[in-house]
């Protein structure tokens, strides 16, 4: 079995981009008791759950496009991706119309933190979905079969950590 | 009680001792092997090629695992030890650490800088910070213990003799954490409730020049309490006392009036950074404000 | 004439600047150069720390410059002098010893280059923006936060460091990636060099550890500039969080620095013994031990925070149990020179005098682990002694043990042998003669960071030996810098195996094509150019 060098280097990439989520997600949980009321009071499950479906099935047209190298399926990829983002935005403008922002409180300081460094990493993984769709759509056999795996590779992973944000931020107010 | 100083001198002898015998053993070895084996003696034969032995190689893995296990055992006994070994301390005291000096609290009565205890009494000092970390560290009479604001940390100390202990605080704290020192005294417990008595009392002022120029625009009272007067400031040391203790700046400068006034008149002369301002005073002022802070016994 | 061209050739033949070079030699002699010029930075700073400290009271510098200094002398010296030095010499030597072209990604390669070195001038501009960084290199909040640290300097170590370790990051998965897919034909993962293998252990620890770090920079940046709440305990968060999340980082970082320094010598000692190294599989194996334990030992930093006696009762032995591994290297170093024909050249001296100290270093290292000793002497001179002993006595002697040894592969010249034990054995005095007294000195009550102590404590007469040992090896370094020059012009032309090795890297030329091998070779042991040099005798494995 040959492994390829970019899939392999992409691999590790995420491990260690998971050690980075990981110390912020234990951050955002080590001070979840002295924000809980505050998250209680202010997330919308509901709405943020049909922006979060958005980003999970992000992650099935992205597989779909990876296995048909198909231009179309990673543009819809790209299309939900951004829905998610205005999700997200939405729901920064609410909370900092509600006076919660990443200085109000320790609510505030870890959730805009958390969810912020996601955002920013489903933003750098458009990015590299538009690049990907601008070389497939100028000369699709000159981008190589690697390529389309390893944005794929990355964008899965940024729907996991989504995964676990949701999860902990958001499902864990129900507990 | 043995004092906590001893248990860590005990167990520091031991594991010098581990440590010397280890160190000698392997530099010893190192010191062959160079002076056996150097090329330049022209050895006959060829060099060896062993490169492995298991037996050798396990049993140099295992003799460092047993030495530790026996170090371990005794880390924990002395960890107890330290910590009060179930012996209740006879008082508690709370030392507050402030960017760069020291509040010791003996219940309502503060002081700064300069912490009395009895000899041969197990104390526990409540160690908290108001601002950065600190770390309370005097070596004779114990473990050193980080000031953390916001939570409460507990230190076992004890003095086994009379007389002057000398430390400063351990964590870096800013700019003038070099002059963040402490001076501990300790005293038989008559001598030791005598002093707390009379730093517990208000202070006895003359009133006078020095009191009107302390209360001057609100400068000095500000920061600083006097017992017994309007002055309240909670910022600064309390200075009820202030002509009792040994030192001025935590350990900046011996305390006398005549350098009690240097200090009055530029203290970022002495003390670069502290957070006690230079206050622009007259010379009269000035032998005024030395003299009324060097009567407050 | 110089040895080292102003143009990088590539394989195809045309020039190409340093600036746009991909070839993984030029960018380890560009991360060498990086390692070079910061050293000298950190070793001036640490030249005026102790010129303060050689009396008590003294007034040389003011306290702010003073805090400066030693903050930017432990940021240089660990992130900006040795990591480069060591992932320098890797990015070398690494592909060369396995039998590759190249690394991996040469073009990332170039990226983790001029991401390290930007991070460094991003710190150092902190200088001109109005101060440098002065809370310590571990900067613990909440000293560092906005209320206690209102310049900006705590925010260019943050921004610096964080983007120095993203291209230390990026260079540990380039490195990782080209040793685990690149090797030659016939070099398992069992017969690679043991400094290649420290390689590796040494990328899994930076993917492991630099990230925590990450995390915790971008949090302390929030606390900063957008007024967050992560360390500041009046706002309801923990300054302890900072400390667990930077010593997560900060304690493999130790290993980090240390491992590579241990391959070098694993590398050099064998070679000058004229024997295979003993017990290649339990140095490689007790590396991988030292690299899983180094991520659960981080809070014996923190014994006297007061986590409670549980906790440190368990860090106490996790620190305690990775000793183990780490003695057992000294042991096979010295079992390697037993029954050998030691021939002492510098670089053999740089590697004697590496196990010579580093068993210093390990052994108040030990002690530092029994936590009432900790609670003594921690934050102490003690704790500085311990460190340097480790990352000087330690590491630095293992670089220049390698610096010594592959100089002649990387410019086909030798270093001066003379100038060579004098560099030795002034660092050797003067390394002893700067930190050994300090062990006293924390000992007895000198807190580390102080810039001055009252002359009434009575540490003066042992500052000023170690400020005399300091400047001692300042004139060590000195001789090494015109070792390094004169060489480079005018040193012996040292031919493709001066040393007569064991390695790949010898069995091309000094220093190698762009393509380092004409064609790429093909092992059947641990020592490959023994093996061809030998074919009656053979390697087993």
């Amino acid at each position: 079995m040959t492994v390829d060098r970019t899939l392999l280097g992409v691999a590790i990439f995420i491990a260690s981009e998971s050690v980075f989520f990981l110390a912020i997600v234990l951050a955002y949980v080590a001070y979840r008791d002295a924000g809980l009321a505050t998250a209680k009071a202010n997330l919308d499950i509901g709405r943020t759950a049909i922006f979060s479906i958005a980003l999970f099935a992000s992650s099935g047209t992205m597989a779909l496009a990876a296995r048909a190298r198909s231009g179309t399926w990673l543009g819809a990829t790209m299309a939900l991706g951004a829905i998610f983002l205005v999700g997200q935005g939405s729901e920064y403008a609410r909370l900092l119309g509600e006076g919660i922002g990443p200085g109000s409180a320790l609510f505030g300081t870890t959730f805009f933190t958390l969810t912020g460094l996601h955002g920013i990493h489903v933003l750098a993984g458009l990015v590299a979905l538009a690049a990907l769709f601008t070389a497939n759509l100028g000369r699709p056999r000159a981008v190589r079969a690697v390529a389309w795996e390893a944005v794929s590779f990355y964008w899965h992973f940024v729907d996991a950590v989504w995964v676990v944000v949701f999860s902990v931020v958001y499902l864990g107010t129900l507990l | 009680m043995r004092p906590p100083a001893d248990a860590i001198g005990t167990l520091a002898l031991i594991v010098g001792v581990i440590a010397s015998l280890i160190f000698i053993g392997v530099e010893a070895a190192l010191v062959y092997a160079i002076w056996r084996y150097r090329a330049s003696r022209n050895l006959a034969g060829q060099p060896a090629t062993f490169e492995r032995n298991r037996r050798l190689e396990i049993a140099w893995t295992a003799a460092p695992a047993l030495i530790l296990a026996a170090v371990f055992v005794l880390t924990l006994g002395t960890m107890a030890e330290i910590n009060g070994a179930g012996v209740a301390p006879a008082m508690r005291i709370a030392a507050t650490g402030h960017q760069w000096w020291w509040e010791f609290g003996y219940g309502g009565t503060k002081t700064a800088n300069e912490l009395h205890v009895p000899v041969n009494t197990p104390i526990d000092l409540d160690l908290t910070s108001v601002d950065v970390i600190h770390s309370f560290w005097v070596p004779e009479l114990g473990p050193k213990m980080d000031m953390l604001p916001g939570t409460t940390n507990h230190l076992r100390v004890l003095a086994r003799r009379a007389g002057s202990y000398e430390g400063q605080c351990a964590e870096f704290c800013g700019v003038e954490h070099a002059w963040m020192r402490i001076r501990v005294v300790a005293q038989s417990q008559a001598e030791f409730d005598s002093w707390l008595a009379a730093q517990a009392v208000p202070a006895v002022t003359q009133g006078g020049d020095g009191e009107r120029v302390f209360f001057l625009s609100n400068i000095c009272v500000n920061c600083h309490t006097v017992r017994g007067t309007a002055a309240a400031g909670t910022a600064g040391p309390d200075l009820t006392h202030v002509a009792s203790r040994a030192t001025i700046g935590a350990g900046v400068l011996p305390n006398d009036v005549a350098r009690m006034r240097a200090w009055l008149a530029d203290p970022q002369r002495y003390k670069p950074g502290s957070l006690m301002p230079r206050v622009p005073l007259s010379d009269a002022d000035l032998d005024a404000l030395a003299a009324y802070l060097g009567a407050l016994k | 004439m110089t040895a080292i061209p102003l143009w990088v050739r590539r394989p195809a033949g045309e020039r190409v600047g340093w600036l746009r070079t991909v070839d993984h030699k030029a960018i380890g002699v560009l991360y060498i150069g990086m390692g070079v010029a910061f050293f000298a930075v950190g070793g001036l700073e640490a030249l005026l720390l102790r010129a303060q400290l050689a009396t008590p009271e003294a007034g040389l510098v003011d306290p702010e410059t003073f805090n400066q200094a030693f903050t930017v002398h432990g940021v240089t010296m660990i992130l900006l002098a040795v990591v480069p030095l060591l992932v320098g010499f890797a990015n070398y030597m690494v592909p060369l010893m396995i039998g590759a072209p190249d690394v991996a990604f040469p073009r990332l390669n170039a990226l983790s280059f001029w991401l390290s070195l930007v991070g460094g001038v991003v710190l150092y501009f902190s200088f001109l923006a109005g101060g440098a960084p002065d809370t310590g290199w571990f900067s613990y909040a909440p000293l560092s936060e906005r209320a206690f640290a209102p310049g900006t300097g705590v925010d260019y170590y943050i921004l610096g460091l964080a983007v120095n370790g993203a291209g230390t990051i990026i260079g540990a998965i380039n490195l990782s990636v080209t040793i685990l897919l690149m090797r030659c034909p016939g070099m398992a993962i069992s017969r690679v060099p043991l400094f290649v293998w420290m390689t590796l252990v040494t990328s899994v620890l930076i993917l492991g550890a630099y990230p925590a770090l990450t995390a915790a920079l971008v949090m302390l940046l929030v606390d900063r500039q957008l007024s967050g709440h992560f360390f500041d305990p009046a706002g309801g968060g923990q300054a302890v969080l900072w400390q667990h999340l930077f010593w997560f980082f900060g304690h493999p970082e130790v290993y980090i620095m240390v491992l590579p320094a241990m391959g070098m010598i694993s590398e050099v000692i064998p070679v000058f013994s004229r024997k295979p190294i003993f017990g290649y599989g339990f140095v490689a194996g007790s590396s991988v031990a030292i690299a899983f334990l180094s991520f659960g030992v981080w809070a014996h930093h923190m014994f006297a925070v007061g986590l409670g006696d549980t906790e440190n009762a368990i860090f106490s032995a996790t620190s305690m149990l990775i000793a183990i591994p780490t003695g057992v290297k000294i042991f096979n170093w010295i079992a390697t020179m037993i029954g050998g024909r030691l021939r002492m050249t510098t670089a053999m001296l740089f590697a004697v005098g590496f196990i010579a100290m580093f068993v210093i270093g390990g052994l108040s290292g030990v002690s530092l682990a029994v936590v009432p000793i900790d609670l003594a002497v921690t934050d102490s001179y003690y704790v500085v002694a311990h460190l340097h002993y480790v990352l000087f006595g330690g590491t630095m002697l293992g670089i220049f043990a390698g610096a010594y040894y592959w100089f002649p592969k990387m410019t086909g010249r030798l270093l001066s042998e003379r100038l060579g034990r004098w560099h030795f054995w002034l660092t050797f005095a003067g390394f002893n003669l700067t930190f050994l007294p300090q062990h006293w000195l924390g000992a007895v009550g000198m807190p580390r960071r102080v810039f001055t102590y009252a002359a009434s404590t009575g540490w003066g007469p042992l500052n000023l030996i170690s400020t005399i040992g300091a400047a001692i090896l300042a004139i060590a370094m000195v001789v090494f810098f015109v070792n390094l020059v004169r060489s480079l012009r005018s040193g012996e032309i040292a031919g493709d195996d001066p040393w007569d090795a064991f390695t790949l890297e010898w069995s091309t030329t000094s220093p190698p094509p762009p393509e380092n091998f004409a064609t790429i070779p093909a092992v059947t042991g641990r020592r490959p150019l023994w093996d061809r040099k030998h074919p009656e005798a053979r390697d087993k494995s």
